[in-house]
């Protein structure tokens, strides 16, 4: 405590013509539990009520506040100044588009990425209101959460190389979500459909392994993992048709 | 993606090109690598003597696996070139982005994939130079290419060559496992610590070769 | 003026908004749902522990139907809900829980065999039928009669509103997000859409509609302690009151949860109670069992929070620089169960407190929570007062929670209600046709476009809209929070009064150009203020204790008088809302009678005056 931080941020309002992208300077004294939400809510309160960045939930489960802190991306409201250098500097996120300051518009990008790659489960069967549910085995119920708790942050997007060069690239929060449909049951998509969704260079033979993605997660989804897995089965998808039977197993 | 921007025809079937382009770009890399350590146990014979690597030398030509090998690893060597190239953005904004992205985030993967583009860059020249004039000039002995070296151009240009193939080699290994998805999340840091580890003892093998090679006595 | 026509306008898209929005987007009508934040986002994402539904597939929960849960959140409510919407409820929400499941929410599911579970602190076995293997399973939540609450681990809200979006995306459910809906469009009588503000340019669109949806959830960020999400603002009860002829029901109606963290109000899950998280006080003793023997920590939500705070009076509370806490248990459960089944809670501690759950403690205390009052409407979701507006989800008083919503209700509620009301509003949209009127529309364009060009230039005044809102938070917990008597709701509501008319005063002190976060907060500070006079004045009229309404000064529930649910409306320029009363019920599936925690003594309905 006592310590005083210096707060870099990074500042532009585009739909005022008369700003310019530049960095400010803020200067504040440190609480105890101080988080980058209590920071940025006192500047703006107390030093710049023109300050614009998101929060949501506050508390790490909504995905809105994620920016580029130190260079990294991630949660501000995750963030404990306590853990932070007495200068913290930061940026928005990029790949998306900037709002102004410290907000971009994420939910353009990811309504996109939904039509994209056809985020939702595709089954001909009609509900039956009167019909009990259809079983679903307890393990792969919980298999499925695990890559459903992605918080749509934008993180693993902000950190790619990939993504940054190559705006077409589906990003590693597409590819986990496919993989999340792939374990379900339920989808009744076929291996070709989802080869034709990211069996190409704008998705997962696009991914270049840089891993960013995976070190950056806030929710330690297990990105490698479920790129490797997906590789695996898009390229054996491929050449199916030309390996030995006992090569077609699924590894 | 699947879905043509345009709709004046049918949608355009997604082909399975990328995948076996990725196969490809795999494969080579990694039979490069198989080839790289071969071709290190090569080199470095002439630690424990001359008479070692000529009759391992000998041995590959005998065998003919030279004549066919050589030419093999250099079509190796073009298509890999040619499929990872397609990686390494050309223009200047986009090797700017991830620059500055690698330099922001001080990520080490990051950076070891730039690693990985410069020194392929590196290699594609002087490993083409060096695949020539060793491939237009059998056979291996190990006379020759001690002369080679200790014309003081070659050991210099090894001196480069070397590490650039062997970090570039010790990435791609790392890469392949982990794109794959070849070893899990705790995994990773052990291989990762591992390959530095190879890398480094290769290059430590190859620079004691180089002065074996440099101070070889002509006959 | 910019202008977008729809069938069906939805101003939220959280579980409410959407699964409406699905329903009428199923039935080919065209959908907008307007949202703060990317529909994702919306603080339904928040909801960790789980929706009720009686599918009594679980060992625990077997021999549970609608009447049972029906009882249940009828007693919740402390006889305060509407039992007709209560059945309807309770009777839907296993087709709605099924419904998501076919939709692809992954439920945790019923293991069979043996199974080890925790209740007050102590593990016990069950045994899960193979019958029902891979069914789906259900937790314990507090104030229910039997294990109810279907979860995916704990988050069950994030899970299907993840699912429903992919829904909605599938339907093409238009959703525009960094939108704030500013101003109902009416004129008097028939609702036409809605004037919103864009929160990426400041652009001002006019969303015409002929069916218009209020989802915008809760209001608990009148309250500087809250658990809700910071865009819970009330935004969308604001545009309903400043019309003056909807009504808002119970607004005094406000539940505490017992477990917020401290200092930064994050809720933890009922679940950890649920499963046997025991609540301790400064000497470490666990004191909730004598207060409430037989349910200790799992009494109803206002029961424990009123305990724990009576605890803390009592001088047992630890002291920090942030107020008085208690602390949660939950060290017993074992680092796997913690882990695991309450990863969030293990995150949200480790994160956010530098806590370890695991060996540590975690201080906690009674955190404004949820808002059982909002936009009155019947049963339908039809808002009272203007054809053609209707509400679902947290921003409703539906009404089937009453003066207390059961823990894993209202998320149900949320999906039950889109339902339901989706169905309704489907009709309607096909029975109806609207006119718009081109001046009411060019009015409500004008008065906001009229509003904002003041603001900016300071024309009423030049009051900070942040130093105003503090002013009303200090004021508001001090008066309305969780004991409410006479004198202190006297003082809160006068100080509220002179807060409206500094509200009234506010300007910037920027230049408002695009996004400006000072003008968004200064066009609804006026409207918060007047949110938070309706919950203090509703609770100063009505002199009984009653679910979270609790007064020291009238500790008795009184159904001979107040059996009754207050409607607010607010008529322009008043300093105050005008208040009706109207039945809570006006069917009687069950009587009422005592809630069987809690306490209290109860005035009957025919006890003598
Ligand atoms: C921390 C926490 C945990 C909870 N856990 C549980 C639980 O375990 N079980 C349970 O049953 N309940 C739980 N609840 C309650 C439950 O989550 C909410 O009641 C429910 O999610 C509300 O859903 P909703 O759709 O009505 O509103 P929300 O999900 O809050 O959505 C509101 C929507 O309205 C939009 N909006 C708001 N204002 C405007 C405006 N002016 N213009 C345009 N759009 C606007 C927002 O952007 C958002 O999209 C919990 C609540 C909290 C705070
Ligand atoms: C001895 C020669 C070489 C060897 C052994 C070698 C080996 C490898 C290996 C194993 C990989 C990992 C493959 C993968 O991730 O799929 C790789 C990647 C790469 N190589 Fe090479 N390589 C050699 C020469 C070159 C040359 C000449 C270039 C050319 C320009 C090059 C450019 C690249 C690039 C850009 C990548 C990264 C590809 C990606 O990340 O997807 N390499 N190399
Ligand atoms: C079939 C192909 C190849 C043959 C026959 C071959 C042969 C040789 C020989 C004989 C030497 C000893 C030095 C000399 O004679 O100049 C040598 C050294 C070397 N070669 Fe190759 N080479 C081949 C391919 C490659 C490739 C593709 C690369 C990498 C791009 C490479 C990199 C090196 C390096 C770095 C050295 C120096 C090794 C040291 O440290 O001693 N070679 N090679
Ligand atoms: S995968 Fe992780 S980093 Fe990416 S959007 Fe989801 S939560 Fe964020
Ligand atoms: S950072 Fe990018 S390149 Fe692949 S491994 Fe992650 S998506
Ligand atoms: S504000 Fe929701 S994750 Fe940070």
């Amino acid at each position: 405590m006592g310590r005083t931080l210096t707060f870099n941020i990074f500042r532009y309002n585009p739909s005022d013509p008369a700003s310019a992208p530049h960095m400010d300077k803020f200067t504040l004294d440190e609480t105890e539990r101080m988080t980058l939400f209590i920071a940025l809510n006192r500047i703006r309160e107390e030093l710049d009520p023109t300050l614009m960045f998101d929060f949501c939930c506050r508390a790490g489960i909504c995905g809105a506040c994620a920016m580029v802190i130190n260079g990294r991306p991630g949660l501000a409201c995750h963030t404990k100044t306590k853990e932070m250098p007495d200068e913290i500097t930061l940026m928005p996120l990029p790949v998306f588009k900037l709002v102004g300051d410290l907000s971009v518009d994420t939910g353009v990008w990811f309504r996109t990425m939904y039509q994209k790659i056809e985020s939702w489960v595709h089954t001909d069967k009609k509900f039956d209101p009167t019909a009990q549910e259809e079983r679903m085995d307890n393990g792969l119920a919980e298999q499925i959460y695990e890559l459903d708790r992605c918080i749509e942050c934008g993180c693993c997007v902000g950190a790619c190389g990939t993504a940054l060069m190559r705006e077409d690239f589906l990003g590693a929060v597409a590819l986990n979500r496919l993989a999340r449909f792939i374990l379900d049951p339920r989808d009744q998509r076929t291996e070709k459909d989802y080869f034709d969704v990211v069996g190409t260079d704008e998705g997962i033979f696009g991914c270049m392994g840089l891993l960013a993605c995976e070190d950056v997660c806030p929710k330690q989804i297990p990105l490698q993992e479920q790129l490797g897995k997906l590789r695996r089965k898009m390229a054996l998808a491929a050449v199916k048709n030309i390996l030995p039977k006992f090569l077609k197993k699924d590894f | 993606m699947s879905v043509p921007t345009t709709a004046t025809h049918e949608g355009l079937p997604v082909g399975k090109l990328s995948a076996y382009l990725d196969w490809a770009q795999m494969l080579t890399g990694a039979a490069l690598i198989l080839f790289m350590w071969s071709h290190l146990i090569l080199v470095s014979s002439i630690l424990l003597g001359p008479g070692v690597m000529n009759g391992l030398a000998w041995f590959f030509e005998a065998t003919y696996m030279a004549q066919v090998g050589g030419p093999l690893i250099f079509l190796c060597f073009l298509v890999h070139f040619v499929l990872a190239a397609r990686k390494i953005p050309f223009n200047t904004a986009q090797q700017r982005v991830m620059l500055a992205n690698a330099k922001r985030l001080r990520h080490p993967d990051t950076w070891l994939w730039i690693v990985q583009a410069v020194t392929a860059m590196g290699i594609l020249i002087m490993g083409a130079i060096h695949l020539w004039v060793v491939l237009t000039n059998l056979p291996i002995t190990a006379e020759k290419s001690a002369a080679r070296i200790q014309t003081g151009f070659w050991f210099v240009f090894y001196l480069f060559l070397l590490p650039m193939v062997e970090l570039h080699v010790g990435i791609g290994f790392y890469r392949i496992l982990v794109k794959w998805g070849f070893v899990d999340r705790p995994g990773r840091w052990t291989l990762k610590k591992k390959e530095n580890l190879l890398t480094a003892v290769f290059i430590g093998i190859g620079l004691l070769s180089l002065l074996r090679y440099y101070f070889l006595p002509l006959k | 003026m910019k202008i977008i026509q729809t069938d069906l306008l939805c101003i939220g898209a959280g579980l409410a908004g959407e699964r409406v929005a699905i329903e009428a987007a199923d039935n080919g009508f065209s959908v907008i749902c307007l949202s703060i934040v990317p529909a994702r986002r919306s603080h339904s994402s928040a909801a960790q522990g789980g929706m009720q539904a009686a599918l009594g597939n679980s060992a625990m929960g077997e021999g549970d139907s609608p009447d049972v849960h029906f009882a249940d959140t009828v007693k919740g409510s402390d006889w305060g809900c509407d039992q007709e919407v209560a059945r309807l409820f309770v009777d839907a929400a296993p087709i709605a829980m099924r419904q998501m499941a076919f939709w692809g929410v992954p439920w945790n599911r019923v293991v069979p065999g043996e199974q080890t579970y925790y209740k007050g602190g102590k593990p016990f076995t069950a045994f899960e039928k193979p019958e029902n293997e891979g069914l789906i399973h259900s937790r314990n939540f507090g104030g229910t009669a039997k294990w109810r609450t279907c979860y995916t681990s704990d988050g069950t809200g994030h899970c299907v509103l993840y699912t429903l979006d992919n829904r909605a995306a599938q339907m093409g459910v238009n959703v525009v997000d960094k939108v704030e809906a500013i101003a109902l469009i009416h004129d008097g009588d028939v609702c036409m859409g809605a004037i919103a503000r864009c929160l990426k340019t400041g652009e001002l669109t006019a969303y015409l509609a002929r069916a218009t949806l209020v989802a915008t959830g809760g209001f608990g960020r009148i309250y500087r302690e809250s658990t809700n999400a910071v865009i819970c603002d009330g935004g969308g009860l604001i545009t309903a009151l400043d019309t003056g002829v909807v009504s808002l029901g119970n607004m005094e109606a406000v539940q505490f949860h017992p477990t917020g963290i401290v200092p930064t109000d994050i809720l933890v899950t009922e679940g950890c109670r649920g499963d046997g998280g025991t609540l301790l006080d400064k000497n470490e003793y666990r004191f909730m069992p004598d207060y409430e023997p037989d349910k200790a920590e799992l009494a109803s939500r206002d029961v424990v929070s009123r305990r724990m705070t009576e605890h803390m009076r009592k001088g047992l509370g630890v002291s920090s620089p942030y107020g008085d806490h208690l602390w949660l248990d939950i060290r017993h459960l074992g680092e796997h169960h913690i882990r695991t089944k309450l990863r969030e809670v293990d995150e949200i501690c480790q994160s956010f407190l530098g806590v370890d759950p695991v060996h540590q403690l975690i201080p906690v205390r009674p955190t404004q929570h949820y808002s059982m009052g909002g936009v009155r409407t019947n049963k339908d979701g039809a808002a009272y007062g203007l054809k053609g507006l209707f509400s679902a989800g947290e921003s409703a008083c539906w009404d089937m929670h009453g003066f207390n919503r059961l823990g894993g209700n209202s998320l149900a509620e949320t999906v039950v209600a889109g339902m339901i009301i989706g169905g309704k509003i489907v009709e309607f949209l096909k029975g109806t046709e609207t006119t718009f009127s081109t001046g009411a529309v060019r009015d409500a364009m004008n008065k906001q476009t009229s509003r904002i060009a003041d603001l900016v230039a300071c024309k009423h005044g030049s009051e900070n809209p942040y130093v105003v809102r503090n002013a009303m938070f200090d004021s508001i917990m001090k008066g309305a929070g969780i004991f409410r008597n006479g004198k202190d709701l006297e003082k809160c509501v006068a100080e509220l009064q002179e807060i409206l008319g500094r509200a009234r005063k506010v300007g910037l002190r920027s230049n408002g150009k695009g996004a400006n976060p000072e003008l968004t907060m200064a066009l609804k500070i006026e409207g918060m203020v007047k949110l938070a006079l309706c919950v203090a004045y509703g609770a100063l009229k009505r002199t009984e204790s009653r679910g979270a309404h609790t007064r020291e000064d009238f500790p008795e529930r009184n159904d001979r008088d107040w059996l009754t649910r207050t409607l607010a409306t607010w008529t322009e320029g008043a300093d105050l809302p005008t208040l009706n009363y109207e039945p809570a019920t006006h069917t009687f599936e069950m009587p009422p009678g005592d809630r069987g925690y809690g306490g209290g003594k109860i005035i009957s309905m025919d006890a003598p005056k």
